[in-house]
């Protein structure tokens, strides 16, 4: 219970620095009143050439608010890749593997405390937008299985995003991995397009690989709630959270181990 | 001609530095190239579902993400600290330029290169080979096209990041105006209606990084040369003169610098 409470504890100062300045967590939300904007464009013109309401069971209103969830997601992913690359880098990991604390569940409650303002706020403009242009969004069944989804998600992000900032551990430089990563999370998590809209073969590999859970997932169970999807869902983060969660203390503990400390 | 010597003279030297860890540049340059690539395939997806936006196909999208990519890379490669311009502005970082016997913006944005872009500037030449509109002249018109999209990128780059003399550290609003730049060039221009053209041309100029340079590049046409020309011109005495402005406001603390 102790443990619970020190990482908690983490948790809560991290939220409450991230609430600091005010005017640069507004300023970064606002990325997403662009975005709504553009992908209302293309989608309008998409829904009226294709001459239907509905697309693979998605109308003009269900598509921009999976969007916006989507979009919620991604922008409010912490940036902890970066940030366990340049503890490993710097060597400053070292002055964390002698306090009372798991390094990787700090990072873990540090990268929470981050995400939390930042999506809420995400959600907020992107709601606005996405309200003016379309209409209301989705009933309240739906925001509560999709926020107990997003967790799952953030949770998910948390494991591949950690793994592939230990990469530092090997390689100079991650960047790359980043890139690949967060393009991979665009088109198999159904970022831009949603997976409905792919061709059935390769919906059947997107949904069986950890991206459609993050972001798929939530936003999908967003605009049309069910407890089958739901369970679905659940159940896909949970088998890639135990994989990845498995990978990531490996790689740290492989990390560690060879890891050298000149100087002081 | 003095100025163009002095410039190959710092590439050569940003050359140098970036190469020092060639593992890490070639990580760099093919990781960008496999990050397109994984990003257009959205694209792909997109018009082998619904073949068409208003006019604009799979082929279009090739020549208007080649001209963007090879821009964006031209300009991380060779002026890469336009990118952080208001950075090195409001930390007081300018000092160091000004001491120098050189001129401040040019040596300031070109003493900066970043190993990405040379994937960004590579991948937009495979791009175009692959859109289906290659031609020998076609290949001029395209990397024409890039220098007139790439000194427009740069210009806008520069306008924004000038804003620091007189509004302080604005990492947030560089980093929104430059997303909005690439995200409005990618998309087909054809989906946005004549209000939003309107500020693609003007307070966003990404129409003149994306739909106007690989117009030109599927056919040469005099007036769509003349309205990049025009466009690169216009924005690019904008933002010198916008830089000159607040350069006089420019102030420093004095804090001791180090530039590597």
């Amino acid at each position: 219970m102790k443990s619970v409470s020190k990482y908690w504890a983490i948790f809560q100062t991290t939220l409450v620095n991230s609430l600091a300045y005010p005017g640069e967590l507004i300023g970064r939300s606002l990325m997403i009143v662009p975005f709504m904007w553009i992908f209302y464009q293309l989608w309008n013109v998409t829904f009226n050439a294709a001459g239907t309401a509905s697309i693979n069971g998605l109308t003009l209103r269900d598509t921009m608010w999976y969007l916006m969830l989507a979009e919620t997601i991604e922008l409010s992913r912490s940036f902890v890749a970066r940030t366990v690359s340049e503890n490993v880098k710097d060597g400053s990991i070292a002055y964390m593997l002698n306090k009372p604390y798991s390094f990787i569940l700090y990072q873990f409650s540090n990268s929470m405390g981050e995400t939390v303002f930042r999506a809420l706020m995400n959600a907020v403009f992107g709601s606005v937008v996405v309200w003016r242009l379309v209409g209301a969004p989705p009933g309240l069944s739906g925001w509560t299985l999709a926020f107990l989804a997003i967790i799952g998600s953030w949770i998910l992000n948390f494991c591949t995003a950690c793994l592939i900032g230990l990469a530092a551990f090997a390689v100079e430089d991650i960047s790359a991995f980043v890139w690949i990563y967060q393009k991979f999370a665009f088109i198999l998590g159904g970022l831009l397009i949603p997976l409905d809209f792919y061709p059935a073969w390769l919906q059947s590999i997107a949904k069986a690989l950890p991206f459609s859970a993050m972001v798929y997932g939530p936003a999908r169970l967003f605009v049309s709630p069910s407890l089958d999807l739901f369970a679905n869902v659940i159940m896909m983060q949970a088998i890639w959270i135990l994989i990845l969660g498995l990978a990531l203390a490996t790689a740290y503990r492989r990390g560690v181990t060879s890891l050298t400390i000149n100087g002081g | 001609m003095k100025e163009f010597k002095f410039l190959l003279a710092i590439w050569k030297a940003n050359l140098q530095s970036v190469m020092e860890y060639r593992a890490s540049f070639l990580l760099q340059v093919l990781g960008m190239m496999a990050n397109n690539f994984i990003y257009f395939a959205i694209w792909i997806i997109f018009f082998n579902r619904f073949k068409e936006v208003r006019g604009w196909g799979i082929g279009d999208m090739y020549v208007t993400f080649g001209v963007l990519a090879s821009a964006f890379g031209l300009v991380s490669l060779f002026f890469g600290n336009a990118f952080n311009l208001s950075d090195i502005i409001s930390k007081g970082r300018l000092d160091y330029y000004l001491s120098m016997p050189r001129p401040v913006l040019l040596h300031t944005i070109s003493s900066r290169m970043i190993s990405s872009g040379m994937g960004d500037f590579t991948y937009g030449f495979i791009s175009y080979a692959l859109s289906g509109h290659f031609s020998p002249d076609g290949l001029a018109r395209f990397i024409l096209g890039t220098l007139l999209a790439a000194t427009v990128f740069a210009a806008f780059l520069i306008l924004v990041q000038s804003l620091a003399f007189w509004l302080g550290m604005m990492s947030n609003f560089t980093n929104l105006a430059l997303n909005a730049m690439l995200s409005f060039g990618i998309y087909p221009i054809t989906i946005f209606d004549n209000y939003a053209k309107f500020i693609l041309f003007t307070i966003i100029p990404a129409a003149f990084m994306g739909a106007i340079p690989a117009e030109f590049v599927r056919s040469f046409s005099w007036q769509v040369l003349m309205e990049l020309l025009i466009g690169a011109a216009v924005f690019l005495f904008m933002a010198v003169a916008v830089f000159r402005l607040g350069l006089k406001r420019y102030e420093s603390g004095s804090a001791i610098q180090t530039e590597v």
